[in-house]
């Protein structure tokens, strides 16, 4: 058993865990994080993605005990970072938002993994090409939803950012989910609600 | 998973001296080497082996190295992400840069290194399943041999048909690469075509000659002299992620409409990276064409021994090979 | 104001009328699944709580005896029971299973438990299945009673009258529904006369009988709630071996026990989709018409039945003589797996019009055209031909060959589903003073979109926006739902939340009726008011209505009704693909599927659904497949690494096409149609592309190196 100190979704977290046990295992045995998830255990499915110096990595193929000194981040902890980075903002971390407004997910179990693959590949590359969106998330399985509305939320999350549509959008003209002004759509948009756990900003 | 000790020795020498001395190829409850774990780990929970002990090497200052000049220096712990995004590099030596991006996936890029893909073990489903005791952990038989061998070796092959599954390393060897090693008894530089070892040289249980108590420190590629271009062609079933069912290392040198030099490495279908030298000395001097390229491509591919449902590699590997050619013309 | 609201009753409302359905909603549960906050089975945690595993003997068939003991013994692991006696059936059939303090230490108790058995011979191929001297696998032999339809004597007559007569075999293996949540429960019982069961399961309500048995309680004192799950895809009915394991360790323990299945056990051990190998012999005149058509089957469940489906797959030949029987292997039975048994007859029956169609030259579209008299196939079949590009295409009645380096080509292939609910289920719709509306339905959502859904009819009903309804669903104390198979829960549930709706809003008209002082009848719902609708410029806000409730609220029941829906859609595919002559690999560029599902209640949802059923069409196609070695009696590719299900990089556009003239006024069911044609259109354009014809999925590139090197040897 070691005393492992980690730097976890912008916390100092210390937490006693055998030093053979993997960042997944510590995140969802130890720590109560379970928005990581065990679809494989193995390394080939991405659904325990997590951003480890906001580069993604397998948490189920890492040791924890490797992870002291770096800064992880998990699912939980994407929308108090953006939090922290807008102060005073109420919105969730856009490539969320754009999850969730692309209908870009089902059953919802590969879309943690999915989408901190996706706020990986845009802070390293804010307006990346449909091509390289696909290789950003290949590492990551969906089995439900055939992926094509997930590339159309990252390209929703870009848009929203930069202020302007792709030049050849994933989406057909008549199901834009895009409105050129910045709000993500025309509908009422939904509270978001700060209570997560995995504490919040 | 079994349950070890995780060391963090803080140099080279503390890191050896935690390894086992002994000479026979590793048993499953040595101490081993822990870079990136994208291999290792995946062995651990398939319960192929039980170390005792995880030397991880990640204090251990000046193993990630990064040199790039008219020549390159690479540490052993260089990330497949940092080879992939140097873009001076990828202008430099393109097969490595694309060897480098075609392995796995982001996030696995992210933590494995460039010692890891060289020393990863096979992927072969029979070596791979803890129900199979193949002749590769120590068994009697190669049991892909004679069943499902799909994915399984056509040159080079026997007494275990395993094929190399690093794509760094048939890009490197084209590229005249050299590893360094280090142990108690002294640090030595081979080529790296020497490093990997068929399973009919020495231990079928080994894929290379590295010792239980030796570690890889870096690889030496030499400067590539003017008008050289390189690519690297790795063909999977499943582009997302997968390992090669066949590969390609080419560079080549032209001179106006021929071919000067060329230099051919194969993955995906030997126990090595397979270097093609009948191929290599066939087309040096010769134009620049289709007929060439098919020619070059049956003389890489002569002497392949097919197993009962491999055969589709000898055409799959020959169009490879055509392809890459054509892509550097 | 548009459009008349029905005073006779329930109704679905014009479709150009409607404000909130038939319009793209985002999920409800989004929200909590993109901030990782939505908790399945697999991430329940509860005080006291133990992790289990399962435990199985590593050979196909085995005599065996379990010896607990040694696992028992070890500190932290907690209890420990068996699940069978005697003989295993399959590799991976569990005959025990371990709970402990944390997964790791369950992971050693299962290992620890003692396994003595005896390997029994085994036939896990159909050759093996049927050779000489095999092994019994069932009671009744190896293979089922074949079962014959049709005219035999009439279709040989036929066949042999014909201008061309193919003779060909076509053969799908056993495929895998890679939920990517695997199977398993939380069984949150503490010792006393009641638990809660949390299971990943398209059933909520068969869970709590099943679970009550197994623990010895009292199925009224018995809860499921399945809140979010991930995936389904038929394989996920019962309480099933996970489930049943957690119980029987509970109630060993009296303390709550998870157990889930590994990566290894969900593919060994969690169903399949049957595979199946078809003898076709079709003929077909110079005029386009299919005159024979005569089919052997055999399906490959396993130690299962398999699914066949329907005979003929939809065109109408001549004369057609059928049958079918199954094959029994010492593997797995297969489970029901996204519109069972038909993908494969698609396959098999597809393939073969495209191959009498090049024998007699004829147009692909207009053969299919010229043997299926329904007019909605053929404006499908238009509809997909035009968007992918077919009038425009140089290989139309004869395949392409390409260039040398590449070729391209378009194939085609229709489907037919119910899609229609049944009785079961009830709802219920509850107002607040507060101004709260609760939709409540126990059904379970899979992740299409049901609870989005339940909202939305009730906000529909009530002039309300669909995020002013709470939907509450997934949970047995809710009103009954019904289970999730066959597409059947949009129409099962959707008329009996829409009449519980209905039943609420007429409730709070006559309330209001005193209040806006006109007949009940007058009461109008919109926009988030409510006015008399003589005077729509006067009236109340929702919120001010609502005030107006006694401080028990208002609500209304509701149950299933046939009027509020329907069944019997088609569906037809084209898919465009791109073969590299010189590796083999195919890629699909284009998928295009027109479907028709009467009133859409939400397209987003509905697109979602349409495009995820394309691409495991196309994993069908070109990459799954179960491998077995048959003599070893090891599962090879019993992990996500080896059985390729596709990712990014494979998907191709995909555009999905409600077929808008399909104007019933009713919704249907649309979960499994779209997941029929994909491996048929893809077969069907690798061929037209070079002419290279894989007759045996999945399509790889091994295979079609070697069809392409038949066709350049046979010149």
């Amino acid at each position: 058993m070691r005393v492992l100190h980690l730097r976890l979704n912008g916390d100092d977290v210390e937490v006693a865990a055998p030093e053979h046990w993997t960042l997944l295992e510590v995140l969802r045995y130890r720590l109560g994080l379970t928005g990581s998830k065990q679809g494989c255990d193995k390394g080939d499915c991405g659904a325990c993605t997590v951003l480890v110096d906001g580069k993604p990595q397998l948490a189920c193929l890492r040791l924890a005990a490797t992870c002291e000194g770096h800064e992880i981040l998990t699912i939980e902890g994407l929308l108090p970072a953006h939090r922290r980075a807008h102060p005073g903002s109420t919105d969730a971390d856009p490539v969320q938002e754009a999850f969730d407004r692309c209908g870009a997910l089902q059953c919802g179990f590969c879309q943690p993994g999915m989408i901190l693959s996706a706020r990986a590949l845009l802070n390293e590359n804010p307006t990346p090409s449909r091509d390289e969106i696909r290789a950003a998330l290949s590492g990551n399985l969906c089995r439900c939803t055939g992926y094509t509305q997930i590339v159309q939320a990252v390209e929703l999350a870009i848009a929203e950012a930069t202020g302007a549509e792709p030049e050849s959008p994933s989406w057909a003209p008549n199901q834009n989910p895009w409105t050129p002004g910045g709000a993500l759509s025309a509908a009422a948009p939904v509270e978001v609600d700060p209570e997560i756990p995995g504490g919040e900003a | 998973m079994h349950r070890f000790r995780l060391e963090f020795p803080k140099d080279v020498a503390a890191a050896t001296s935690l390894l086992p001395s002994h000479r026979g190829p590793l048993t499953p409850r040595d101490a081993r080497v822990l870079a990136g774990g994208q291999d290792l780990l995946g062995e651990l929970k398939d319960h192929l082996v039980e170390p005792d002990t995880l030397v991880s090497l990640h204090r251990i200052p000046g193993l990630d190295g990064f040199e790039l000049g008219e020549d390159l220096r690479l540490g052993a712990l260089v990330t497949l992400a940092v080879i992939e995004r140097d873009t001076a590099l990828r202008e430099r030596f393109t097969v490595l840069a694309e060897a480098a991006e075609s392995v796995a996936t982001p996030q696995i890029r992210t933590q494995a290194t460039l010692g890891g893909n060289l020393c990863q073990r096979p992927r072969c489903w029979y070596y791979r399943n803890e129900e199979a005791p193949c002749i590769k952990k120590g068994g009697a038989e190669c049991f892909a041999f004679g069943g499902r061998n799909k994915y399984n070796a056509i040159l080079g092959g026997g007494p275990s048909y395993i094929v190399h599954p690093s794509d760094l390393a048939p890009a490197l060897v084209c590229l005249d690469a050299t590893v360094t090693k280090t142990a108690r008894e002294g640090t030595e530089t081979i080529a790296l075509e020497s490093f990997f070892t068929l399973p009919s040289e020495g231990s079928v249980q080994r894929e290379n000659v590295l010792r239980a108590n030796e570690l890889l420190l870096g690889v030496h590629v030499p400067a590539l002299g003017p008008g050289w271009k390189s690519t690297y062609l790795k063909f999977r079933e499943r582009e997302s992620f997968d390992f090669a069912l066949a590969a390609v290392a080419l560079a080549v040198r032209l001179d106006g409409e021929r071919i000067a030099e060329a230099k051919l490495v194969l993955g995906g279908v030997a126990p090595i990276p397979w270097r093609a030298r009948a191929a290599e000395d066939f087309v040096a001097g010769k134009p620049n064409t289709r007929s060439t390229w098919k020619a070059a491509a049956d003389l890489a591919l002569a002497g392949a021994e097919p197993l009962e449902h491999n055969a589709y590699k000898i055409p799959l590997t020959k169009g490879l090979i055509q392809k890459a050619f054509r892509k550097l013309a | 104001m548009k459009g008349a609201r029905r005073t006779d009753g329930p109704a679905w409302p014009e479709r150009d009328t409607l404000q909130v359905l038939h319009h793209d909603t985002p999920r409800r549960s989004a929200k909590d699944k993109v901030r990782g906050a939505a908790l399945y089975s697999h991430d329940r945690r509860v005080p006291g709580m133990l992790y289990g595993r399962l435990v199985s003997v590593p050979v196909p068939r085995a005599e065996f005896e379990v010896d607990l003991a040694p696992a028992l013994a070890i500190d932290g692991v907690v209890a420990a029971v068996k699940l069978r006696e005697g003989e295993t059936q399959f590799l991976g059939q569990a005959v025990a299973a371990v709970a402990a303090e944390t997964p790791e230490l369950a992971e050693d108790g299962a290992r620890a438990v003692k396994l003595t058995f005896r390997e029994l011979p085994f036939a896990i191929t159909p050759d093996q299945a049927l050779a000489e001297g095999a092994p019994q696998v069932r009671r009744g032999g190896n293979h089922s009673k074949v079962r014959p339809k049709g005219d035999e004597a009439a279709t040989e007559e036929a066949l042999a009258a014909s201008d061309a007569v193919i003779d060909v075999t076509y053969r799908v293996p056993v495929q895998h529904h890679v939920c990517l949540e695997t199977h398993g429960v939380l069984c949150d019982y503490r010792g006393g006369d009641e638990a809660t069961i949390y299971a990943s399961t398209q059933m909520a309500f068969g869970i709590p009988g099943a679970a009550a048995e197994v623990l010895g309680l009292d199925e009224k004192n018995v809860r499921c709630i399945v809140e979010h799950m991930g995936g389904g895809f038929g394989s996920k009915f019962s309480l099933d071996t996970p489930g049943r394991a957690a119980c029987l360790l509970a109630k060993q323990a009296g303390r709550p026990v998870q157990l889930l299945n590994t990566r290894t056990d969900e593919f060994r051990a969690a169903g399949n989709r049957s595979g199946s190998i078809r003898r076709v012999r079709a003929g077909a005149n110079e005029d386009g018409k299919l005159t024979a058509l005569r089919i052997e089957c055999e399906k490959l469940g396993g130690i299962g039945r398999g699914a066949g489906g329907p005979r003929p797959y939809h065109y109408e030949p001549g004369a057609s003589y059928f049958e079918e029987r199954a094959i029994h292997t010492h593997t797995d039975s297969s489970r029901a797996m996204r519109a069972p048994g038909h993908p494969q007859a698609a396959f098999a029956s597809e393939s073969a019009i495209d191959e009498l169609a090049y024998r007699v030259g004829v147009d692909l579209v207009a053969f299919r055209k010229a043997n299926l008299s329904d007019p909605v196939w053929h404006r499908q079949l238009d509809r997909v031909a035009a968007e992918i590009g077919w009038h425009d295409h140089p290989h139309r009645s004869a395949p392409g060959r390409g260039d040398g380096w590449i070729a391209e080509g378009i194939g085609f292939a229709i489907s037919a589903w119910g899609g229609g609910g049944h009785r079961g289920a009830e709802a219920s719709v509850s107002i607040r003073p507060d101004g709260g509306v609760a939709a409540m339905i126990g059904i379970q959502d899979l992740g299409t979109g049901v609870r989005t859904l339940v909202a939305m009819i009730a906000a529909e009903e009530l002039g309300l926006r669909a995020e002013d309804v709470e939907p509450r669903i997934g949970d047995t104390i809710l009103p009954p739902g019904v289970g999730s198979g066959g597409s059947v829960t949009t129409g099962s549930i959707s008329p009996p939340v829409k009449i519980a709706s209905y039943n609420a809003r007429k409730a709070f008209a006559e309330h209001l009726a005193s209040i806006l002082d006109c007949p009940s009848e007058r009461v109008r719902f919109q926009a988030r008011r409510v006015f008399d609708a003589d005077t729509p410029g006067r009236g109340l806000t929702w919120e001010e209505a609502c005030r107006t409730l006694p401080k028990t609220g208002i609500g209304g029941h509701g149950a299933w009704d046939a009027k509020l829906q329907g069944s019997g859609v088609h569906g037809a595919q084209a898919a465009r693909v791109r073969v590299d002559l010189m590796t083999g690999r195919v890629r699909v560029l284009k998928m295009v599927c027109c479907q028709d599902s009467g009133l859409v209640l939400n397209p987003l949802t509905w697109r979602s659904q349409v495009n995820g059923a394309m691409i495991q069409g196309l994993g069908q196609a070109l990459f799954e497949e179960r491998v077995l070695d048959a003599d070893l009696g090891l599962a090879l590719n019993a992990g996500l690494g080896d059985y390729k299900i596709p990712g990014t990089e494979e998907i191709p556009e995909l555009v999905a096409l409600i077929d808008e003239e399909d104007t019933r006024e009713f919704p249907i069911g649309v979960g499994e149609p779209p997941v029929i044609p994909g491996p048929a259109a893809i077969a069907n354009a690798v061929h037209n592309a070079c002419g290279a014809r894989v007759r045996s999925l999945p399509i790889t590139p091994d295979k079609v190196l070697a069809a392409l090197a038949k066709l350049e040897k046979e010149g």
